[in-house]
């Protein structure tokens, strides 16, 4: 359950009391089930959001995902009308292919986070990606990071509150 | 502060490992789902 990008986002808004849901898709951790190549993992997202929604009653709610959890996470956005925006930090676009990139697509408020140093979510090519998507949407560039943003975990942390608070206030 | 809990969320026959915080009654009904990434892509 840990690594070192979700825990930072994870806490801030657990310092903020605010509540918040992560989760370990299936097969990994001690989650059940095997990796199924994306179909599995989107209705995963689903079934934590029924999650929010249903048994928690949230009526808003913000989805942030991370590489692998951003591609998938934020590719439900059309799932419910509760889901106000999107966070995608390093969005591996060309290692995930074109179908993510579609299914994100959304005319809700999106902020992406890239590291100018990732080589995995390839920095050279974000431009490209980010020019894809519809307005409203901003980007943060996190001078020095890579794709695993060792000792940038607090300031992708701020950006992501910061994000939230946009969006609620 | 309340901490957070372990729980784990069905998805037909998969349980779902996860980690909830409630937060206050000012800051609902907004809630916040971070998704982690994948050990099996990209070495993480």
């Amino acid at each position: 359950m840990y690594n070192n990008v979700v825990s930072g986002i994870f806490n801030i808004f657990i310092q903020n009391n605010v509540s918040c849901l992560r989760f370990n898709f299936r097969g990994v951790g001690n989650s059940t089930g095997e990796h199924s190549n994306g179909m599995g993992e989107l209705s995963d997202v689903k079934a934590c959001i029924d999650f929010l929604v249903n048994e928690q009653k949230c009526e808003n709610l913000l989805i942030f995902g991370y590489s692998y959890g951003a591609a998938i996470g934020c590719s439900v956005v059309k799932y419910s009308k509760k889901i106000i925006g999107y966070c995608a930090i390093s969005f591996p676009w060309d290692f995930m292919g074109p179908d993510f990139k579609d299914l994100s697509q959304s005319e809700k408020p999106k902020l992406f986070i890239q590291g100018n140093r990732d080589t995995l979510a390839v920095y050279e090519n974000f431009e490209n990606h980010y020019n894809f998507y519809l307005e409203p949407k901003k980007q943060r560039i996190i001078d020095g990071a890579d794709h695993f943003y060792s000792g940038y975990e607090q300031e992708v942390a701020k950006e992501a509150y910061e994000f939230y608070r946009s969006l609620i206030d | 502060m309340r901490g957070t809990e372990k729980i784990f969320i069905r998805n037909n026959d998969i349980r779902l490992e996860a980690e909830f915080f409630l937060g206050s009654k000012e800051n609902l009904p907004t809630a916040t789902l971070v998704c982690h990434p994948h050990p099996q892509f990209l070495g993480i």
